[in-house]
Protein backbone atom coordinates (compact mmCIF):
# COMPACT_ATOMS: atom_id res chain seq x y z
CA UNK A 1 0.00 0.00 0.00
CA UNK A 2 1.46 3.46 -1.13
CA UNK A 3 1.35 6.42 0.79
CA UNK A 4 -2.06 7.82 -1.52
CA UNK A 5 -3.70 4.78 -1.06
CA UNK A 6 -3.66 5.36 3.00
CA UNK A 7 -4.14 8.52 2.98
CA UNK A 8 -7.26 8.15 0.75
CA UNK A 9 -8.94 5.36 2.85
CA UNK A 10 -8.27 7.44 6.02
CA UNK A 11 -9.86 11.20 4.88
CA UNK A 12 -12.49 8.94 3.39
CA UNK A 13 -13.41 6.72 6.40
CA UNK A 14 -13.06 10.08 8.40
CA UNK A 15 -15.36 12.14 5.95
CA UNK A 16 -18.31 9.18 6.23
CA UNK A 17 -17.80 8.75 9.70
CA UNK A 18 -18.12 12.63 10.51
CA UNK A 19 -21.01 12.76 7.97
CA UNK A 20 -22.77 10.28 10.12
CA UNK A 21 -22.28 12.13 13.15
CA UNK A 22 -23.60 15.34 11.36
CA UNK A 23 -27.31 13.45 10.90
CA UNK A 24 -27.24 11.33 14.15
CA UNK A 25 -26.16 13.73 16.62
CA UNK A 26 -28.71 15.16 18.85
CA UNK A 27 -26.88 17.89 20.20
CA UNK A 28 -26.94 20.61 17.27
CA UNK A 29 -23.08 22.22 18.05
CA UNK A 30 -21.77 18.18 17.85
CA UNK A 31 -23.60 18.37 14.51
CA UNK A 32 -21.50 21.29 13.09
CA UNK A 33 -18.37 20.14 14.57
CA UNK A 34 -18.50 16.98 12.43
CA UNK A 35 -19.58 19.30 9.65
CA UNK A 36 -16.29 20.97 9.86
CA UNK A 37 -14.73 17.49 9.94
CA UNK A 38 -16.43 16.42 7.31
CA UNK A 39 -15.47 19.45 5.30
CA UNK A 40 -11.94 19.32 6.24
CA UNK A 41 -11.69 15.54 5.21
CA UNK A 42 -12.70 15.77 1.68
CA UNK A 43 -10.26 18.75 1.46
CA UNK A 44 -7.77 16.00 2.51
CA UNK A 45 -8.94 14.02 -0.32
CA UNK A 46 -8.63 16.87 -2.59
CA UNK A 47 -4.81 17.46 -1.95
CA UNK A 48 -4.61 13.43 -2.38
CA UNK A 49 -5.44 13.79 -5.71
CA UNK A 50 -3.50 16.53 -6.26
CA UNK A 51 -6.15 19.52 -6.84
CA UNK A 52 -4.02 21.61 -4.24
CA UNK A 53 -5.91 24.42 -5.06
CA UNK A 54 -9.43 23.30 -4.36
CA UNK A 55 -8.24 21.76 -1.43
CA UNK A 56 -7.17 24.91 0.62
CA UNK A 57 -10.21 26.98 -0.53
CA UNK A 58 -12.24 23.79 0.43
CA UNK A 59 -11.06 24.71 3.91
CA UNK A 60 -10.87 28.27 3.58
CA UNK A 61 -14.49 29.02 2.25
CA UNK A 62 -16.73 25.37 3.45
CA UNK A 63 -14.92 25.54 6.51
CA UNK A 64 -14.29 28.57 7.78
CA UNK A 65 -16.48 31.03 6.05
CA UNK A 66 -19.50 29.38 5.20
CA UNK A 67 -19.51 27.37 8.34
CA UNK A 68 -18.87 29.90 11.31
CA UNK A 69 -21.96 31.97 9.95
CA UNK A 70 -23.73 28.62 11.36
CA UNK A 71 -21.50 28.28 14.53
CA UNK A 72 -22.44 31.96 15.07
CA UNK A 73 -25.88 31.20 15.29
CA UNK A 74 -26.13 28.04 16.37
CA UNK A 75 -23.73 28.82 19.33
CA UNK A 76 -26.47 31.49 20.84
CA UNK A 77 -28.95 29.15 20.68
CA UNK A 78 -29.19 27.72 24.49
CA UNK A 79 -28.53 24.03 25.02
CA UNK A 80 -31.73 22.75 26.12
CA UNK A 81 -33.40 23.89 22.57
CA UNK A 82 -30.59 22.67 20.50
CA UNK A 83 -30.99 18.79 22.41
CA UNK A 84 -34.70 19.20 21.28
CA UNK A 85 -36.02 16.74 19.01
CA UNK A 86 -38.94 17.10 16.80
CA UNK A 87 -39.77 13.95 14.78
CA UNK A 88 -42.06 15.72 12.12
CA UNK A 89 -38.89 17.11 10.23
CA UNK A 90 -37.47 13.55 10.18
CA UNK A 91 -40.46 12.46 8.03
CA UNK A 92 -39.88 15.04 5.72
CA UNK A 93 -36.24 14.68 5.75
CA UNK A 94 -36.44 10.57 4.02
CA UNK A 95 -37.75 11.80 0.49
CA UNK A 96 -36.09 14.28 0.10
CA UNK A 97 -32.48 12.97 1.10
CA UNK A 98 -33.92 9.87 -1.58
CA UNK A 99 -34.06 11.94 -4.17
CA UNK A 100 -30.64 14.14 -3.65
CA UNK A 101 -29.21 10.13 -2.91
CA UNK A 102 -30.50 8.97 -6.56
CA UNK A 103 -28.78 11.86 -8.23
CA UNK A 104 -25.70 11.49 -7.28
CA UNK A 105 -25.87 7.56 -7.54
CA UNK A 106 -27.21 8.81 -11.44
CA UNK A 107 -24.44 11.12 -11.88
CA UNK A 108 -21.65 8.65 -10.88
CA UNK A 109 -23.22 5.30 -12.17
CA UNK A 110 -23.61 7.03 -15.67
CA UNK A 111 -20.31 8.54 -16.24
CA UNK A 112 -21.13 12.60 -16.16
CA UNK A 113 -17.95 12.60 -14.51
CA UNK A 114 -15.89 11.02 -17.88
CA UNK A 115 -16.48 14.28 -19.60
CA UNK A 116 -14.19 15.74 -17.23
CA UNK A 117 -11.27 16.20 -19.60
CA UNK A 118 -9.51 18.55 -21.38
CA UNK A 119 -5.83 19.85 -22.28
CA UNK A 120 -5.05 19.97 -18.56
CA UNK A 121 -3.78 16.75 -18.26
CA UNK A 122 -1.81 15.70 -15.02
CA UNK A 123 1.86 16.06 -16.70
CA UNK A 124 0.36 19.74 -17.99
CA UNK A 125 -1.33 20.53 -14.18
CA UNK A 126 2.10 19.60 -12.89
CA UNK A 127 4.14 21.52 -14.65
CA UNK A 128 2.26 24.92 -14.26
CA UNK A 129 0.89 24.40 -11.35
CA UNK A 130 -3.10 24.18 -10.11
CA UNK A 131 -3.55 27.88 -10.10
CA UNK A 132 -2.23 28.63 -13.18
CA UNK A 133 -4.60 25.85 -14.69
CA UNK A 134 -7.40 26.90 -13.61
CA UNK A 135 -6.92 30.86 -13.80
CA UNK A 136 -6.48 30.59 -17.17
CA UNK A 137 -9.05 28.81 -18.20
CA UNK A 138 -11.59 31.11 -15.54
CA UNK A 139 -10.40 34.31 -17.18
CA UNK A 140 -10.29 33.29 -20.94
CA UNK A 141 -12.43 30.48 -21.85
CA UNK A 142 -15.25 30.88 -18.95
CA UNK A 143 -15.24 34.42 -18.24
CA UNK A 144 -18.34 34.80 -19.21
CA UNK A 145 -20.25 32.04 -16.69
CA UNK A 146 -17.82 33.40 -13.99
CA UNK A 147 -18.90 36.99 -14.50
CA UNK A 148 -22.32 35.95 -14.52
CA UNK A 149 -22.07 33.96 -11.31
CA UNK A 150 -20.23 36.52 -9.36
CA UNK A 151 -23.60 38.84 -10.60
CA UNK A 152 -25.94 36.43 -9.11
CA UNK A 153 -24.26 36.29 -6.05
CA UNK A 154 -24.13 40.17 -5.90
CA UNK A 155 -27.69 40.09 -6.17
CA UNK A 156 -28.13 37.84 -3.40
CA UNK A 157 -26.19 39.76 -1.28
CA UNK A 158 -28.27 42.86 -1.83
CA UNK A 159 -30.87 40.92 -0.98
CA UNK A 160 -30.04 39.38 2.14
CA UNK A 161 -29.05 43.12 3.03
CA UNK A 162 -32.14 44.19 2.19
CA UNK A 163 -34.02 41.40 4.47
CA UNK A 164 -31.70 42.58 7.34
CA UNK A 165 -31.37 46.19 7.86
CA UNK A 166 -33.30 47.36 10.66
CA UNK A 167 -36.36 49.74 9.98
CA UNK A 168 -35.40 52.80 12.08
CA UNK A 169 -32.52 53.41 13.92
CA UNK A 170 -33.20 54.57 17.56
CA UNK A 171 -31.36 57.57 18.88
CA UNK A 172 -29.45 56.89 22.09
CA UNK A 173 -31.53 58.20 25.34
CA UNK A 174 -34.60 58.55 24.11
CA UNK B 1 11.26 1.11 2.07
CA UNK B 2 11.76 4.75 0.46
CA UNK B 3 8.13 5.54 1.21
CA UNK B 4 9.05 4.27 5.34
CA UNK B 5 12.22 6.87 4.97
CA UNK B 6 10.58 9.50 3.93
CA UNK B 7 7.79 8.81 6.20
CA UNK B 8 10.17 8.66 9.07
CA UNK B 9 12.13 12.47 7.47
CA UNK B 10 8.70 13.95 7.39
CA UNK B 11 7.93 12.97 10.86
CA UNK B 12 11.02 13.92 12.67
CA UNK B 13 11.07 17.23 10.71
CA UNK B 14 7.71 18.08 11.94
CA UNK B 15 8.61 17.17 15.37
CA UNK B 16 11.93 19.31 15.44
CA UNK B 17 9.12 22.18 13.95
CA UNK B 18 6.79 21.53 16.68
CA UNK B 19 9.13 21.36 19.99
CA UNK B 20 10.89 24.18 19.16
CA UNK B 21 8.12 26.28 18.34
CA UNK B 22 6.84 25.19 21.98
CA UNK B 23 10.19 26.19 23.85
CA UNK B 24 10.62 29.33 21.58
CA UNK B 25 7.06 30.22 22.94
CA UNK B 26 7.67 29.92 26.58
CA UNK B 27 10.72 32.00 25.86
CA UNK B 28 8.63 34.91 23.95
CA UNK B 29 6.29 35.19 27.23
CA UNK B 30 10.05 36.15 28.92
CA UNK B 31 10.55 38.14 26.04
CA UNK B 32 7.24 40.11 26.26
CA UNK B 33 6.92 40.17 29.58
CA UNK B 34 10.68 41.88 30.48
CA UNK B 35 9.55 43.94 27.36
CA UNK B 36 5.98 44.95 29.24
CA UNK B 37 7.55 45.82 32.24
CA UNK B 38 10.43 48.37 31.00
CA UNK B 39 7.65 49.92 28.63
CA UNK B 40 5.41 50.14 32.36
CA UNK B 41 8.69 51.71 33.69
CA UNK B 42 9.27 48.54 36.06
CA UNK B 43 11.56 45.91 36.00
CA UNK B 44 9.40 42.94 34.93
CA UNK B 45 10.38 38.85 36.03
CA UNK B 46 13.86 39.40 38.08
CA UNK B 47 13.98 36.55 40.66
CA UNK B 48 14.36 33.97 39.17
CA UNK B 49 17.59 32.70 37.49
CA UNK B 50 19.64 35.61 36.23
CA UNK B 51 17.01 38.70 35.94
CA UNK B 52 14.28 36.12 35.40
CA UNK B 53 16.05 33.99 32.26
CA UNK B 54 14.60 30.52 34.44
CA UNK B 55 10.82 32.13 34.72
CA UNK B 56 9.16 30.21 31.72
CA UNK B 57 10.29 27.00 33.07
CA UNK B 58 8.88 27.61 36.68
CA UNK B 59 5.93 29.10 35.00
CA UNK B 60 5.90 25.41 33.00
CA UNK B 61 5.97 23.72 36.06
CA UNK B 62 3.57 25.59 37.66
CA UNK B 63 1.04 25.46 35.10
CA UNK B 64 1.32 21.73 34.15
CA UNK B 65 1.31 20.96 38.40
CA UNK B 66 -1.91 22.98 38.97
CA UNK B 67 -5.13 21.83 39.98
CA UNK B 68 -7.73 21.23 36.57
CA UNK B 69 -10.86 22.67 37.60
CA UNK B 70 -13.21 21.60 35.08
CA UNK B 71 -16.71 23.84 36.16
CA UNK B 72 -20.12 21.49 36.57
CA UNK B 73 -22.15 22.26 33.84
CA UNK B 74 -19.93 22.86 31.13
CA UNK B 75 -20.10 20.43 27.75
CA UNK B 76 -17.26 18.58 29.19
CA UNK B 77 -16.49 16.85 25.29
CA UNK B 78 -16.38 20.40 23.83
CA UNK B 79 -14.66 22.15 26.60
CA UNK B 80 -11.37 19.32 26.35
CA UNK B 81 -11.81 20.04 22.53
CA UNK B 82 -11.96 23.74 22.31
CA UNK B 83 -8.01 24.39 23.81
CA UNK B 84 -6.70 21.82 21.10
CA UNK B 85 -8.99 23.54 18.46
CA UNK B 86 -7.59 27.05 19.42
CA UNK B 87 -3.78 25.38 19.37
CA UNK B 88 -3.46 23.25 16.89
CA UNK B 89 -4.26 25.25 13.79
CA UNK B 90 -1.74 27.74 14.97
CA UNK B 91 1.30 25.62 14.67
CA UNK B 92 -0.38 23.80 11.42
CA UNK B 93 0.60 26.89 10.14
CA UNK B 94 4.58 26.31 10.55
CA UNK B 95 3.45 23.38 8.04
CA UNK B 96 3.81 25.52 5.21
CA UNK B 97 6.27 28.47 5.99
CA UNK B 98 10.05 28.60 4.81
CA UNK B 99 12.80 29.42 7.31
CA UNK B 100 15.22 29.79 4.24
CA UNK B 101 17.04 27.92 0.87
CA UNK B 102 17.86 24.34 1.43
CA UNK B 103 21.58 23.79 2.55
CA UNK B 104 23.77 21.03 2.01
CA UNK B 105 25.38 19.20 5.75
CA UNK B 106 27.69 16.67 5.31
CA UNK B 107 26.06 15.86 2.13
CA UNK B 108 22.85 15.28 3.11
CA UNK B 109 20.12 18.17 1.56
CA UNK B 110 18.74 19.72 4.56
CA UNK B 111 15.29 21.39 3.68
CA UNK B 112 13.96 24.53 6.85
CA UNK B 113 10.60 24.05 5.70
CA UNK B 114 8.23 21.26 5.95
CA UNK B 115 6.23 20.87 2.90
CA UNK B 116 6.23 23.80 -0.40
CA UNK B 117 3.23 23.54 -1.94
CA UNK B 118 1.84 26.53 -4.56
CA UNK B 119 -0.72 27.60 -2.57
CA UNK B 120 1.02 28.15 0.68
CA UNK B 121 -0.59 31.43 1.59
CA UNK B 122 -3.78 29.98 1.06
CA UNK B 123 -3.32 27.33 3.24
CA UNK B 124 -1.24 29.59 6.03
CA UNK B 125 -4.80 31.60 5.90
CA UNK B 126 -7.11 28.63 5.79
CA UNK B 127 -4.78 27.33 8.83
CA UNK B 128 -5.04 30.84 10.73
CA UNK B 129 -8.86 31.22 10.63
CA UNK B 130 -9.38 27.57 11.65
CA UNK B 131 -8.65 28.86 15.13
CA UNK B 132 -11.70 31.13 15.33
CA UNK B 133 -13.57 27.60 15.97
CA UNK B 134 -11.80 27.34 19.31
CA UNK B 135 -12.43 30.09 20.65
CA UNK B 136 -16.31 30.27 19.89
CA UNK B 137 -16.87 26.51 20.92
CA UNK B 138 -14.15 27.71 24.24
CA UNK B 139 -17.26 30.44 24.83
CA UNK B 140 -20.31 27.84 24.32
CA UNK B 141 -19.36 25.23 26.33
CA UNK B 142 -18.17 27.13 29.02
CA UNK B 143 -21.92 27.42 29.79
CA UNK B 144 -21.59 30.60 31.08
CA UNK B 145 -21.92 34.64 29.70
CA UNK B 146 -18.55 36.05 30.01
CA UNK B 147 -16.56 33.51 28.39
CA UNK B 148 -20.04 33.65 25.18
CA UNK B 149 -19.70 36.84 24.85
CA UNK B 150 -15.85 36.93 24.55
CA UNK B 151 -16.67 34.10 21.72
CA UNK B 152 -18.70 36.02 20.06
CA UNK B 153 -17.10 39.01 20.21
CA UNK B 154 -13.66 37.37 18.67
CA UNK B 155 -16.02 35.51 15.88
CA UNK B 156 -17.11 39.19 14.71
CA UNK B 157 -13.56 40.39 14.78
CA UNK B 158 -11.94 37.80 12.61
CA UNK B 159 -14.73 37.51 10.51
CA UNK B 160 -13.95 40.98 9.49
CA UNK B 161 -10.36 40.88 9.48
CA UNK B 162 -10.01 37.67 7.74
CA UNK B 163 -11.92 39.20 4.94
CA UNK B 164 -9.45 42.58 4.69
CA UNK B 165 -5.93 40.49 5.66
CA UNK B 166 -7.09 37.98 2.55
CA UNK B 167 -7.56 41.02 -0.10
CA UNK B 168 -4.15 42.78 1.38
CA UNK B 169 -1.95 39.81 0.64
CA UNK B 170 -3.67 39.86 -3.02
CA UNK B 171 -0.95 42.88 -3.71
CA UNK B 172 2.31 40.69 -2.87
CA UNK B 173 0.64 37.96 -4.82
CA UNK B 174 0.01 40.00 -8.06
CA UNK B 175 3.98 41.49 -7.82
CA UNK B 176 5.31 38.21 -7.26
CA UNK B 177 3.03 36.01 -9.67
CA UNK B 178 2.79 33.28 -7.32
CA UNK B 179 1.27 31.77 -4.58
CA UNK B 180 4.12 29.81 -3.57
CA UNK B 181 5.93 31.43 -0.34
CA UNK B 182 9.53 30.36 -1.47
CA UNK B 183 8.72 32.41 -5.21
CA UNK B 184 7.75 35.58 -3.07
CA UNK B 185 11.02 35.48 -1.69
CA UNK B 186 12.69 34.88 -4.82
CA UNK B 187 10.99 37.82 -6.21
CA UNK B 188 12.37 40.15 -3.72
CA UNK B 189 15.79 40.71 -4.10
CA UNK B 190 18.13 43.69 -3.19
CA UNK B 191 17.59 46.37 -1.04
CA UNK B 192 14.77 48.23 -3.01
CA UNK B 193 13.45 44.86 -4.01
CA UNK B 194 11.56 44.23 -0.74
CA UNK B 195 7.44 44.61 -1.41
CA UNK B 196 7.37 46.77 1.63
CA UNK B 197 8.22 49.69 -0.87
CA UNK B 198 5.76 49.01 -3.28
CA UNK B 199 2.89 47.75 -1.41
CA UNK B 200 3.22 50.19 1.82
CA UNK B 201 -1.04 49.85 1.43
CA UNK B 202 -1.25 46.36 1.99
CA UNK B 203 1.14 46.17 4.92
CA UNK B 204 -0.60 48.70 6.72
CA UNK B 205 -3.54 46.47 6.14
CA UNK B 206 -1.58 43.28 7.11
CA UNK B 207 -0.85 44.85 10.38
CA UNK B 208 -3.54 45.92 11.68
CA UNK B 209 -5.35 42.40 10.37
CA UNK B 210 -2.59 40.49 12.47
CA UNK B 211 -3.45 42.93 15.61
CA UNK B 212 -7.41 41.99 15.36
CA UNK B 213 -6.66 37.80 14.82
CA UNK B 214 -4.02 37.18 17.25
CA UNK B 215 -5.93 39.44 19.68
CA UNK B 216 -3.34 42.26 20.75
CA UNK B 217 -4.28 45.29 22.27
CA UNK B 218 -5.82 47.61 20.22
CA UNK B 219 -8.33 44.84 19.37
CA UNK B 220 -8.43 42.42 22.31
CA UNK B 221 -11.85 43.22 23.17
CA UNK B 222 -12.47 39.10 23.24
CA UNK B 223 -10.77 39.41 26.67
CA UNK B 224 -11.12 42.87 27.92
CA UNK B 225 -10.09 42.03 31.38
CA UNK B 226 -12.26 45.25 32.87
CA UNK B 227 -15.55 44.26 30.98
CA UNK B 228 -15.69 40.25 30.38
CA UNK B 229 -13.03 38.82 33.64
CA UNK B 230 -11.00 37.09 31.22
CA UNK B 231 -12.89 36.69 27.93
CA UNK B 232 -13.67 32.96 26.43
CA UNK B 233 -11.36 31.51 28.65
CA UNK B 234 -12.49 32.91 31.93
CA UNK B 235 -13.95 28.99 33.14
CA UNK B 236 -10.30 27.11 31.97
CA UNK B 237 -7.86 26.66 34.35
CA UNK B 238 -3.83 24.54 34.84
CA UNK B 239 -2.50 23.92 31.18
CA UNK B 240 -5.94 24.01 29.31
CA UNK B 241 -5.90 27.67 30.23
CA UNK B 242 -2.26 28.42 29.25
CA UNK B 243 -2.84 27.15 25.72
CA UNK B 244 -5.11 29.76 25.15
CA UNK B 245 -2.45 32.79 25.48
CA UNK B 246 0.31 30.17 24.30
CA UNK B 247 -1.95 29.87 21.07
CA UNK B 248 -3.10 33.10 20.07
CA UNK B 249 -0.24 35.61 21.64
CA UNK B 250 2.89 34.03 20.98
CA UNK B 251 2.71 30.98 18.03
CA UNK B 252 -0.31 32.79 16.32
CA UNK B 253 1.78 36.23 16.92
CA UNK B 254 4.91 34.53 15.52
CA UNK B 255 3.76 32.65 12.70
CA UNK B 256 1.92 35.67 11.11
CA UNK B 257 5.39 37.93 11.90
CA UNK B 258 7.25 35.06 9.86
CA UNK B 259 4.62 35.93 7.29
CA UNK B 260 4.85 39.61 7.04
CA UNK B 261 9.05 38.94 7.02
CA UNK B 262 8.10 36.42 3.98
CA UNK B 263 5.75 38.75 2.00
CA UNK B 264 6.96 42.54 2.67
CA UNK B 265 10.96 42.24 3.88
CA UNK B 266 12.33 39.74 1.60
CA UNK B 267 12.59 37.00 3.77
CA UNK B 268 16.19 35.67 4.24
CA UNK B 269 17.52 37.82 1.36
CA UNK B 270 20.07 40.16 2.73
CA UNK B 271 23.83 40.85 2.23
CA UNK B 272 26.01 37.55 2.93
CA UNK B 273 28.11 38.47 5.76
CA UNK B 274 27.89 35.93 8.04
CA UNK B 275 28.42 33.18 5.35
CA UNK B 276 26.54 30.04 5.19
CA UNK B 277 24.47 31.17 7.87
CA UNK B 278 23.28 34.46 7.03
CA UNK B 279 19.84 33.61 5.19
CA UNK B 280 18.88 32.55 9.22
CA UNK B 281 20.28 34.91 10.78
CA UNK B 282 18.83 37.72 8.67
CA UNK B 283 15.09 35.99 8.88
CA UNK B 284 15.06 35.49 12.38
CA UNK B 285 16.92 39.21 13.08
CA UNK B 286 13.59 40.77 10.67
CA UNK B 287 11.28 38.09 12.37
CA UNK B 288 12.61 39.57 15.42
CA UNK B 289 12.06 42.93 14.71
CA UNK B 290 8.15 42.29 13.52
CA UNK B 291 7.34 40.89 16.68
CA UNK B 292 8.72 43.66 18.70
CA UNK B 293 6.99 46.05 16.78
CA UNK B 294 3.64 43.84 17.48
CA UNK B 295 4.63 44.03 21.26
CA UNK B 296 5.49 47.58 21.50
CA UNK B 297 1.76 48.28 19.64
CA UNK B 298 0.37 46.27 22.13
CA UNK B 299 1.86 47.63 25.31
CA UNK B 300 1.34 51.09 24.13
CA UNK B 301 -1.94 51.87 22.94
CA UNK B 302 -5.49 51.76 24.36
CA UNK B 303 -8.40 49.58 23.33
CA UNK B 304 -10.61 50.54 20.81
CA UNK B 305 -14.70 49.67 21.29
CA UNK B 306 -16.19 46.89 20.17
CA UNK B 307 -18.05 48.70 17.67
CA UNK B 308 -15.60 50.56 16.11
CA UNK B 309 -13.38 47.40 15.13
CA UNK B 310 -15.80 45.97 12.98
CA UNK B 311 -16.50 49.36 11.90
CA UNK B 312 -12.43 49.66 10.69
CA UNK B 313 -12.16 46.52 9.57
CA UNK B 314 -15.38 46.83 6.73
CA UNK B 315 -15.38 50.31 6.43
CA UNK B 316 -11.98 51.65 6.19
CA UNK B 317 -9.41 48.22 5.70
CA UNK B 318 -11.85 46.63 3.25
CA UNK B 319 -11.77 49.28 0.89
CA UNK B 320 -8.11 50.39 1.41
CA UNK B 321 -7.20 46.52 -0.25
CA UNK B 322 -9.46 47.30 -2.77
CA UNK B 323 -7.86 50.15 -3.93
CA UNK B 324 -4.55 48.54 -3.33
CA UNK B 325 -5.45 46.07 -5.67
CA UNK B 326 -6.47 48.45 -8.28
CA UNK B 327 -3.08 50.43 -8.44
CA UNK B 328 -1.44 47.15 -8.37
CA UNK B 329 -2.75 46.01 -10.97
CA UNK B 330 -2.72 48.92 -12.75
CA UNK B 331 1.27 49.03 -12.36
CA UNK B 332 1.61 45.54 -13.18
CA UNK B 333 0.10 46.09 -17.08
CA UNK B 334 1.59 49.38 -17.40
CA UNK B 335 5.08 47.61 -16.72
CA UNK B 336 3.99 44.41 -18.98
Amino acid sequence: MDLHAIAFWSFSALAVLSAFGVVFSKNIVYSVLSLISTLIAVSGLFFNLGAELIGALQILIYAVAIVVFYVLVISTVPQYKGQAVDPKYMLISIPVGFVIFMELAYVSIYGAWSSATGIFSPEVIGEVGNIKAVSSMLFTKYLFPFEVASLILLVAMVGAILLGRKEQVMEEGK
Amino acid sequence: MELLAVTIGIVIKSLIFIIGMFLLAAYLTLVERKFAGHVQQRPGPLHVGFHGLLQPIADALKVLTKEDIVPNFVDKKLFYLASLMAFVPAIMILAVIPFGEPIKLFGLEIKPYISDVNVALILALAFGSISIYGVIFAGWASNSKYPMIGGLRKAAVLIGYEVALGFALVGPIMLAGSFSLREIVEAQQGFFGAFIWYQPLAFVVYLFSVLAETGRTPFDVQEAEAELVAGYNTEYSGMKFGLFPLAEWYIATFVLSALAVILFFGGWNGPHIFGALSPYIWFLTKLFLVFMFLLWVHWTLPRYRVDQITEIAWKVMLPLTFLNIFITAGIVILKG
